[in-house]
């Protein structure tokens, strides 16, 4: 390899890509193959980077010299400046208003060194369609070494190191793969959800676009721990480069004998099929996504029932996970759960992926470890409310979750500090709003979305949720009634208490939240039809 | 001979037999819980969410779902049950366009029967807004129609059709508020029993006058 060879990375993540990445990429080929001819230079396309806000992103390896808001007009200069003692295009070069000068490297930007980038370790780094870029960075070890171990060490590791699923509950990894191994009945089934579908959130199609490997190896060792030979990757049709890339990466896998019949010379054998969505947001509720992947229409199964660890796909044993929790697989099996359980706090481990957005400097895919403060995350990591407007409140948890306000910044980051507060982890979804932001029209904007995304069998939320949108709407029409706050919270409680799933039980959240905080902004729409905001255009 | 033993409902002692759910020893034992998407001779779904009762562990449960227990403690009237159930019937009664005079289900109408049961607050009814527009009526069958606007979505018909032709040939269709039931495929694949016409606890399935057969 020549001496000075560097490589440069362009991200390919939905981001940089609706920005005009391709283009960027193909006259950066062009322009290199032109400009140096002995391929001492390398160009190659990544999965999400994460600072989306800036793109799109063209990253110089080794040095991390990292190029913002590049348009194919940069190109040639962009090309120039490769040449062994060349500067960097200052220009492009991400300004850190703090300091008060360009940054060269991107791991000198807060955003990023702040963070700790562990499952998206690669995202950004490697080309997701090339399993070579992934093998060099040590994806697949930690297959190896989990197929010299028996099963039961793996689920006592994945136990030990405090992992908790990303379902409302938060329920802990490792005793759901200790249910599924212990469920009689085979065969069993390993099933991946990436059927995200909150307003606002985009970490599992990160993952699954920047670094599907990983995601694949989680399920593979997850199949070798309970017992089974079949996994489902369940992805949203409206992620393609997801299916897309999952694609590639699954027959790369099955080409290199780490998926299929006999993986890696061994007796196990299990095999990954993608199973696109269409579409549905209550599909990502367990029971109703096995209905979905059964061909049937996806209405979640009423309580009691049996867990779906015992009687899941075809009325089989199955092991259900979301995307970043197989992602977090290969990392505690090569580091161990030691390892991970250090990070984060006494009751939940390792670290958690958010889809930073709305009104914040710096939008994109960021990872911090457990416990780090909304503050840290807001105003560190997201560097603030842009325009100098003042923070109001922050939502996480998409739909199901609740808007948290300015006196519980510094809260950490939590599953169950965010439950506390009325919010959850959920999804992940993290969207901050400004003083800009009439609270009753985002509970309006969340509510429209649960009322649509119903599955119409229970009464509460399909009657409820519509209903709240209704009375939520009025509002800030100004047509509110004075007794509607007291209607909405007796809706809520029925909605919460009644409903058959967690997306009805949960739907309430983004009002009871709002309601809790800011009840005041309700009251001056109802009773004074002021928008205190400004935004709702019937109450000025 | 199945084993019979007591249980406790709003703190009478009541027989029961092994494999029995809590609603119906309920209704054999002449108490009435509120619901609409149980049928005697159908495999309850708990979709109405009308059944709710208070364990003694203070959860709520549907009872159309829970066996029975020798000695469980179930009570149905409390604060809790009351809270959570109630604005589900307003909500229902809301989003209902008919009146009831007129309703050809009227005297047999099993939301009337909830309602009385409960003895719904139309003050409390008013404080919601009014339903969406109507939808119109899906009158492809050649014996019934189906008025979308007074559907409860029990299930009941789709869990009969079941019953009869393995398969049904009634299902749900669309999402949120504009769920509704509808045939799959073909109607012709009707085979015209009207069971489901005769199991529906409310006028959403209504013959058609003879006049009106195709």
């Amino acid at each position: 390899m020549p001496e000075n060879s560097r490589t440069v990375l362009v991200c390919q993540g939905t981001g940089c890509i609706s920005g005009g990445s391709p283009d960027i990429q193909e006259a950066l080929a062009a322009e290199i193959a032109r400009q140096y001819p002995n391929g001492e230079i390398r160009i190659k396309h990544t999965g999400c980077h994460g600072f989306c806000q800036r793109g799109p992103l063209v990253v110089v390896e080794p040095e991390g010299i990292f190029y913002t808001k590049v348009s194919p007009g940069d190109v040639p200069e962009i090309v120039h400046s490769l040449q062994p003692d060349s500067a960097p295009v200052e220009r492009l070069l991400y300004f850190d208003s703090v300091i008060n000068r360009p940054v060269r490297s991107f791991r000198d930007i807060p955003f990023y060194y702040r963070q700790q980038r562990l499952v998206l370790r690669n995202c950004g780094f490697i080309d997701p369609e090339s399993i070579d870029d992934c093998l060099a960075t040590g994806g697949y070890q930690a297959l190896r070494r989990a197929l010299e171990m028996k099963p039961a060490e793996i689920i006592e590791e994945v136990k030990k190191s405090g992992l908790r699923g990303l379902g409302g509950a938060g329920f802990p990894t490792g005793r759901k793969w200790e249910a599924a191994r212990q469920a009689p009945g085979t065969p069993k089934y390993v099933i991946c959800n990436g059927d995200e579908g909150d307003p606002g959130a985009f970490q599992d199609r990160s993952v699954l676009e920047g670094d599907p490997h990983s995601v694949l190896e989680g399920m593979i060792i997850a199949g070798y721990a309970i017992g089974a030979h079949q996994g489902y990757a369940y992805v949203r049709n409206e992620y393609p480069f997801a299916v897309h890339r999952l694609g590639i990466a699954i027959k790369q896998a099955r080409e290199r004998g780490f998926l299929g019949k006999n993986i890696l010379g061994g007796k196990f054998s299990f095999d990954v099929d993608v199973f696109q969505g269409a579409g549905a947001f209550v599909c990502g509720e367990s029971t109703a996504l096995v209905l979905s992947i059964e061909g049937k229409r996806g209405m979640p199964r009423p309580l009691p029932r049996p867990r779906t660890t015992e009687v899941g796909l075809w009325g089989k044993p199955t092991l259900l996970n979301n995307v970043k929790s197989y992602a977090n697989i290969p990392l505690i099996i090569n580091r161990g759960a030691e390892w991970f359980a250090s990070r984060g706090t006494e009751n939940s481990k390792g670290t958690v992926i958010f889809s930073l957005t709305g009104k914040v400097v710096n939008s994109g895919l960021i990872e911090v470890t457990m416990g780090t403060r909304l503050r840290e995350i807001i105003f560190d990591i997201g560097g603030g409310i842009p325009a100098g407007r003042a923070f109001k409140a922050v939502q996480t948890g998409g739909p199901s979750g609740g808007c948290l306000p300015a006196e519980m910044l510094n809260m950490p980051v939590d599953f169950d500090s965010l439950t506390a507060a009325g919010s959850m982890m959920g999804s992940g979804g993290m969207v901050v709003m400004d003083q800009d932001t009439c609270m009753v029209d985002i509970a309006r904007y969340f509510l429209d979305f649960t009322q649509r995304e119903s599955c119409g069998q229970c009464i509460p939320c399909r009657v409820g949720t519509r209903q709240m949108y209704d009375i939520l709407d009025n509002i800030t029409r100004g047509r509110g009634k004075p007794e509607d706050i007291d209607t909405l919270l007796d809706l809520a409680y029925s909605i919460k208490e009644s409903s058959l799933c967690a997306l009805g039980q949960s739907a309430p959240n983004p009002v009871l939240s709002t309601i809790r905080y800011f009840r005041d902004e309700y009251e001056a729409h109802i009773f004074e039809g002021h928008c205190p905001a400004g935004v709702c255009q019937h109450c000025i | 001979m199945k084993n019979t033993f007591t249980i406790s409902i709003d703190g009478k002692e009541v027989q029961t037999k092994d494999g029995q759910t809590i609603l119906e020893a309920a209704l054999d034992n002449g108490i009435y819980i509120p619901h609409l998407c149980h049928h005697a001779e159908l495999d309850p779904v708990g979709v109405c969410r009308l059944c709710l009762v208070e364990m003694a562990d203070g959860e709520l449960m549907t009872a159309c779902r829970i066996k029975v227990i020798p000695g469980m403690i179930i009570r149905t009237k409390t604060e809790k049950v009351n809270k959570a159930v109630r604005p589900v019937v307003e909500l229902l009664i809301g989003y209902h366009h008919e009146r009831c005079a007129g309703c050809p289900a009227i005297g047999k109408c099993e939301l009337q029967t909830v309602m009385s049961h409960l003895k719904i607050d139309r003050k409390r009814v008013r404080r919601l807004r009014p339903p969406p527009e109507k939808r119109p009526a899906d009158t492809m069958n050649r014996y019934f129609d189906y008025d979308p606007n007074r559907c409860i979505l029990c299930g009941i018909c789709i869990r009969t059709c079941e019953v009869v032709q393995g398969k049904s040939q009634l299902y749900y269709t669309g999402r949120g508020h504009e769920t509704k039931v509808a045939f799959y495929g073909s109607e012709q694949k009707c085979a015209t029993c009207l069971k489901c016409v005769a199991n529906c606890p409310v006028g959403t399935l209504m013959l058609k006058k003879p006049a009106e057969v195709k």
